[in-house]
């Protein structure tokens, strides 16, 4: 990977980065940081099912354990929120990894794979739902404290830095992905794993190291999302909404892309957003809006809308010459599923 | 990026616009002196805030009506006094049954200036919601939210008007127990039927241990979760047990459904006996299932039937074709008790109205309550009531003071 490889990530988080400077009402924020850390769990689905091509239904159940672990840590423990969220992490990475050794070893693939992680998550909730060490059904409030070093902040702003932060270097890792040999490996396994196999690919190994990277990046979003909102309950954290929202955010943006996740996030949700806005206060208007881009963006945009715009590029740029050409294929290996 | 959108203002606010605006308004202030400011009565706008779309549209439906209405009287009879008639202007926002979406309303009405926030309906709505406005010390009433902890956090923004978890299941023990010693104790033998969540698992745990300690035996608990789409077995179980009571604890379409699977069943306990049913007092359960419904009891919020203006609101309600339930009174009587705090305030500053709120003894409201006392932000008169469905209507069956009818108990 070159300084030249991440132009594009440092150009736009640097452009976003100046966003609360011109910005500075509060619902605008706001609703950023929710739709940034949406990004990010995204992001974290996007390792796993974009570049390795193992969708998961379930991945509730990484964002709920980031989510559960921040806030367990901190009200029954006493452990600084900071150290809570880098917990978070190392929880998330743990789960992924557990889950993964027990299904890929299983030679679970596919929509076995997919029903497998959903019944994870379902499983994670309903226990999280009866657990004393979840707070069970009254979920979990952590203390409206602001102060830094408690990781909650009087200016939105700040938390808008701090999380699109975070998204900054999961851009950053996901480009790694994509240059690394760990990255050629994975699209190997995903595009044909007895092939992979052939050529010498541990593809066990390196769909467990997928997943553990995955779950703890959806994981840094949960724990995110507890320090936000500072309310969390089984239904919220491992519910089915976010497994949901986790895995249209990159389809619609463009699988197995650096950008796809946080494209289709800010589309899904700024659209809906802007809708509401512009729609008077039909209640549901964003609703419709969300479902009405989702039915376009699957039917015409595949490969998302990244591919989209790749395949108007190519059509329109039909002179480039030849090495730029192969170039963009190969930065975007999904473009054309 | 800078230049704001025509029409939605707050989206494309800039640093400058605001500073802008800021020095306007600091220049004029001065000169604006109050002849002036009571000949403008700007609207005073009140946040309402209500889950219309997803899982709990229907509840909000019902609240936004109540606090509708509540404006719309109050604007009616001349607005708000101390500020030269200033009529209240609603902003709605719709917290789509998720605690984001509420937080986010909340951000969107304090930047369109809201003074206040009545609503939220469901305890993590509330629990985001009342938090994200106290960033501004915005005033936050919780409408129906019972969990307590709600109120523990001591918010200073805070209230609720109406009796949260541990005032409820109290109450609802209570007069249970009086209500089978009075009938010469029929009841003897309980199940819980309960749905999993915050609400449903709290109050069955509760009622695990306290009702042993009344003479009741709990036979079985059965759990549920929310939606359940089928009650067959649930109902088989309850059969085969043979209980005195069943007390279930759930949502609207389950309430529903085990009543209606119970009725078809022909499972005809002694009573039913709901605690915060969702279904047992509301009209439209009445009207669309009436004879499951029949002799169901519930200890939920409801209004003061002795109260002519609560009449009028229910015959106003219905007369508009829409079923009636507690949402609407709640909502009612929180924007009428705000509105009473500004009046009091005789100002649309945050600090005034909170004070007020504080300070208020407000009886011009429509629930059996009393005058409003808040200690840290709980209103202590606010209790639940027993109703029972009773023919097509809801009753008040308990306690004797407000009691409209006779509790049919045991109901076979």
């Amino acid at each position: 990977m070159t300084v030249r490889d991440l132009i594009p990530v440092l150009v736009l988080v640097g452009l976003a980065a100046l966003l609360p400077l011109v910005v500075t009402a509060s619902p605008v924020l706001n609703f950023l940081v929710f739709m940034l850390i949406v990004a990010l769990g995204a992001q974290g689905w996007n390792i796993l099912g974009g570049f390795g091509g193992q969708f998961s239904f379930g991945h509730a159940a990484f964002f709920g354990t980031g989510a559960y672990a921040t806030a367990i840590l901190q009200l029954r423990w006493g452990v600084n929120a900071w150290a809570g969220l880098a917990a978070a992490v190392a929880a998330g990475g743990a789960v992924g990894w557990a889950i993964g050794f027990l299904s890929f070893r299983s030679g679970l693939r596919g929509s076995y794979f997919a029903l497998v992680t959903l019944a994870f998550a379902e499983v994670f909730r309903i226990l999280a739902n009866a657990a004393p060490l979840t707070g069970g059904a009254a979920g979990l409030l952590i203390g409206l404290d602001v102060r830094p070093a408690n990781l909650q902040f009087a200016d939105r702003a700040v938390f808008y830095w701090l999380v699109l932060g975070f998204v900054a270097a999961v851009l950053v890792l996901t480009r790694w992905i994509q240059r690394s040999r760990f990255g050629a490996q994975l699209v190997a396994v995903r595009e044909n794993e007895d092939a992979a196999k052939a050529l010498g690919v541990d593809s066990l190994r390196v769909k467990l190291r997928a997943i553990a990277l995955s779950g703890a990046v959806t994981a840094l979003a949960g724990g995110l999302y507890a320090q936000y909102f500072l309310y969390i309950d089984a239904n919220i954290a491992y519910g089915g909404w976010i497994s949901v929202e986790l895995l249209l955010a990159p389809i619609i943006g463009g699988v197995g892309t650096v950008f796809g996740p946080v494209v289709g996030a800010l589309t899904l949700h700024g659209l809906g957003e802007v809708a509401k806005q512009f729609a008077g206060r039909i209640p549901g208007i964003d609703l419709i809006v969300f479902g009405t881009v989702l039915v376009l963006a699957v039917a015409f945009a595949r490969g998302g809308i990244l591919g989209l715009l790749e395949r108007l590029r190519d059509r329109g740029v039909g002179m480039l010459p030849p090495s730029a050409k192969s170039r963009t294929a190969k930065e975007v290996p999904n473009a054309g599923r | 990026m800078r230049r704001p959108v025509q029409g939605f203002p707050h989206l494309g606010l800039t640093r400058r616009s605001v500073l802008k605006a800021g020095a306007a308004v600091a220049a004029v202030a001065p000169l604006a002196a109050p002849s002036i400011l009571r000949a403008q009565t700007a609207a005073v706008k009140i946040g309402i805030l209500q889950p219309v779309t997803g899982a709990l549209a229907h509840d909000g439906d019902l609240g936004r009506l109540g606090a509708e209405m509540a404006i719309n009287e109050i604007n009616a009879a001349g607005g708000i006094k101390a500020l030269g008639g200033a009529k209240l202007e609603m902003l709605f926002g719709d917290a789509r049954s998720t605690p984001e979406a509420g937080t986010q309303e909340v951000e969107r009405m304090q930047a369109d200036g809201a003074c206040a926030i009545v609503g939220g309906f469901a305890s993590p709505i509330c629990l985001a919601a009342s938090q994200a406005a106290a960033r501004y010390d915005l005033p936050y009433l919780v409408d129906v939210g019972v969990s307590d902890q709600i109120m523990a956090r001591g918010l200073k923004n805070t209230f609720r008007f109406g009796p949260g978890f541990g005032k409820v299941t109290t109450v609802a023990l209570d007069n249970l127990t009086r209500m089978n010693e009075l009938a010469g104790k029929p009841a003897k033998t309980v199940v819980l039927v309960h749905e999993d969540g915050l609400f449903g698992s709290g109050l069955a745990k509760l009622l695990q241990t306290e009702l042993p300690k009344r003479g009741f035996e709990v036979l079985e608990t059965i759990a549920h979760p929310t939606p359940a789409r089928d009650m067959s077995n649930v109902a088989l179980r309850i059969r085969s047990l043979n209980p005195d009571l069943v007390i279930p604890s759930n949502y609207y379409g389950e309430f529903v459904l085990l009543a209606r699977t119970m009725q078809q069943q022909r499972i005809k306990p002694k009573g039913v006996y709901a605690v915060l049913g969702g279904a047992a007092s509301n009209g439209r359960f009445v009207k669309e299932f009436p004879q499951a419904a029949q002799n169901v009891i519930d200890c939920n919020h409801w209004h003061d039937p002795r109260n002519p203006q609560a009449l009028a609101l229910r015959k106003a309600v219905q007369e508009q074709g829409k079923s009636f339930a507690y949402n609407v009174s709640l909502n009612y009587s929180n924007v009428k008790l705000l509105a009473d705090a500004i009046e009091r305030a005789g100002s649309t500053d945050r600090a005034k109205i909170i004070e007020a709120l504080n300070a208020s003894t407000f009886a011009g409201h429509i629930m059996p309550y009393g005058p409003t006392k808040f200690v840290n932000g709980q209103n202590e008169g606010a209790t639940p009531i027993n109703t029972q469905i009773q023919g097509d209507d809801i009753k008040v069956i308990f306690p004797e003071a407000y009691a409209e009818a006779k509790a049919n108990f045991p109901a076979v």
